[in-house]
């Protein structure tokens, strides 16, 4: 127990207690943890990567027979680098958007609501984004939906004769529902890091002759830097692994990378499908290395 | 805050100070409609009285409720969600516990290392997590030993991500643990395993509570992870799932509705205690 070896180290005279059986018995607690994830996480993602160099034989099973084609393929067969930069640019303009509407959403609760609105808005944007995920993205078909409450809207209005089909089967729509299933992250990240700033700092900057847009520029934004990057990478990111979404609310041609994946899945081409989902965790961790400095994961998921 | 310090009394005003607050507003308001519009739709549509959903309306009624209530396959894809959820939740609380006690309270060579490893699950799509496990029980493990895909291979896969929660969250709790109480308790003879049952756990057990209910809600509305790994069963987001893909009916509105509002209110629950505990910590700590 962590606790006994701790309390240990509390009285004084403990300085020489950093043995290494103390050091061990200090980290015993974290060792069941610390196995399931080796074990269920890592472990797969290495056995993926070996997988990704190897072939797919005729019975459907991964051989060791090493070789770059499954990589070469992403860059030679021209569909995989396109649905890729495709995903790139929705994953860009949903966070973008997120970004967009969460920046002044979270200065006015931080600067215009007392505590206690904010802490109700916050709760009414943040609880249905730990509710069923495929439920929401479903909850669009109500909408966008040929039958959906757009386009009847738009019919009795007379705006339109024949169903639209841009928001059902297409990218326009997955735009949409994505920027609702992930705007609560970006919120909750841009708000924790408003929240913490001083504004008064705006006022000194002002009373010193900046501009506001000078104040808000040097003053506001270096300081809520992480919070924005926070932001981003919380968007970002899953939208990469989106499969659902285009699946329930776009259609054949909306596919983003990680449909890609799925099918090579479903026909059990299990090492195509790691080669290009190491490409995606590639992707993944070379954004999360970046940025790792000023990324905070306990601004959004412990506010919740 | 003190009174009298409110930000907008220190503010200048701006000759634009009334527009920005109103464009402010609106922007909110349109936001939280839009974050509201494809729940209110899909609630007004599961009340809905044709087999079909959508406008114009009707008329309004439970009876797809009452489908769903006598709806075995539904009932048994529920059980197996519960199932999966229970044992999820009583591993990743005590797990996840034990592991945030050495990453806040440090002494551990590479805490660092450890608490971004612990990180990553919550970063990492569930898709890739999903897959890195289908293919590690499918072929990786395949030499080794036959691992069917079922339920116990969903429990495994929902544990990567819903361990790392409970860390975050208990971990958060203890960092604002004020560890003169346990001193003290050690001043006056208590054993460390006593210090542990009486003064550190029922301190941190809010945060364990919320981490616990997160994780059930978390497993219960899993979709990605559980769509990989499932075998032959079918949780309730798959029973849903398979059902949207045969056509939208009310009854499949009537059974989002009903998750929806059950995992509402177990967010809602968790989120007050949170709320609860941390101002526990700030009494605590003062």
């Amino acid at each position: 127990m962590t606790v006994e070896s701790d309390a240990g180290a509390l009285a004084p005279a403990a300085g020489s207690s950093s043995s290494l059986a103390r050091r061990l018995g200090r980290a015993a607690p974290a060792l069941p943890g610390l196995g399931v994830l080796v074990f269920l996480f890592l472990a797969p993602m290495a056995i993926m990567f070996v997988f990704s160099f190897w072939r797919t034989n005729n019975d459907f099973v991964a051989v060791p027979d090493w070789n770059l084609d499954n990589y070469a393929r992403f860059f030679v067969q021209g569909t995989y680098l396109r649905t890729f930069l495709k995903t790139l640019i929705m994953a860009g303009l949903v966070t973008a958007t997120a970004l967009a509407i969460g920046l002044p959403f979270a200065y006015f609760l931080v600067r215009y609501t007392g505590k206690l609105t904010q802490r109700v808005i916050l709760l009414a944007v943040i609880v249905p984004f730990w509710t069923s995920y495929l439920v929401r993205v479903y909850a669009w078909q109500a909408i966008l939906g040929e039958h959906g409450a757009l386009n009847q809207i738009l019919q009795a209005i007379g705006l339109i004769k024949v169903p639209l089909d841009i928001f059902n089967y297409d990218d326009p729509g997955v735009y949409v529902v994505l920027t609702y299933i992930y705007f609560p992250f970006a919120l909750l990240a841009l708000y924790a890091s408003l929240e913490k700033f001083d504004f008064t700092q705006l006022n000194a900057a002002q009373d010193l002759g900046a501009r506001p847009d000078q104040a808000f520029r040097h003053i506001l934004l270096p300081q809520i830097r992480a919070g924005i990057i926070t932001a981003c990478i919380f968007v970002f990111i899953p939208i990469l692994g989106e499969f659902l979404t285009p699946t329930l609310v776009g259609g054949a041609q909306s596919s983003l990378i990680a449909n890609l994946v799925l099918n090579f899945l479903r026909n059990d081409q299990f090492a195509e499908g790691a080669a290009l989902a190491i490409i995606i965790a590639a992707f993944v961790t070379a954004i999360m290395i970046v940025f790792r400095k000023s990324f905070r994961v306990e601004d959004v998921v412990t506010s919740g | 805050m003190a009174k009298g310090s409110s930000p907008l009394e220190t503010m200048p005003v701006s000759r634009f100070a009334r527009q920005t607050r109103w464009s402010l507003i609106v922007l909110t308001g349109a936001m939280l409609a839009f974050l509201y519009l494809p729940i209110g739709f899909l609630i007004l549509f599961s009340l809905e009285d044709a087999a079909t959903p959508g406008l114009p309306i009707t008329g309004l009624t439970l009876h797809w409720y009452q489908v769903l209530a006598s709806d075995s396959a539904i009932q048994n894809a529920l059980l197996t969600s519960v199932e999966v959820a229970v044992a999820v939740t009583i591993i990743a609380s005590i797990v996840g516990t034990m592991v945030a006690f050495p990453l806040v309270r440090g002494g551990v060579r590479g805490a660092g290392a450890l608490r971004l490893l612990f990180t990553l699950p919550i970063m990492i799509p569930g898709f890739l997590i999903g897959i890195g496990l289908l293919i590690f029980f499918r072929q990786g493990l395949h030499p080794l030993v036959n691992i069917q895909l079922g339920l116990y291979t969903v429990v495994a896969g929902h544990l990567v991500f819903t361990i790392p929660f409970v860390v975050l969250i208990v971990a958060a709790r203890l960092q604002g643990f004020d560890r003169r109480l346990e001193w003290a308790a050690a001043d006056l003879g208590a054993s460390p395993w006593r210090t542990l049952r009486h003064i550190v756990l029922p301190l941190i057990a809010p945060a364990i509570l919320a981490g616990a209910l997160l994780c059930v809600t978390l497993s219960i509305d899993e979709f990605v992870i559980t769509f990989f790994l499932i075998g032959p069963q079918q949780t309730l987001p798959l029973y849903i799932y398979t059902q949207i893909k045969f056509g939208v009916t009310p009854e499949v509105n009537a059974i989002a509705t009903v998750i929806l509002v059950v995992s509402l209110s177990t967010v809602l629950i968790g989120s007050l205690l949170l709320t609860g505990s941390r101002r526990l910590r700030h009494r605590t700590s003062e």
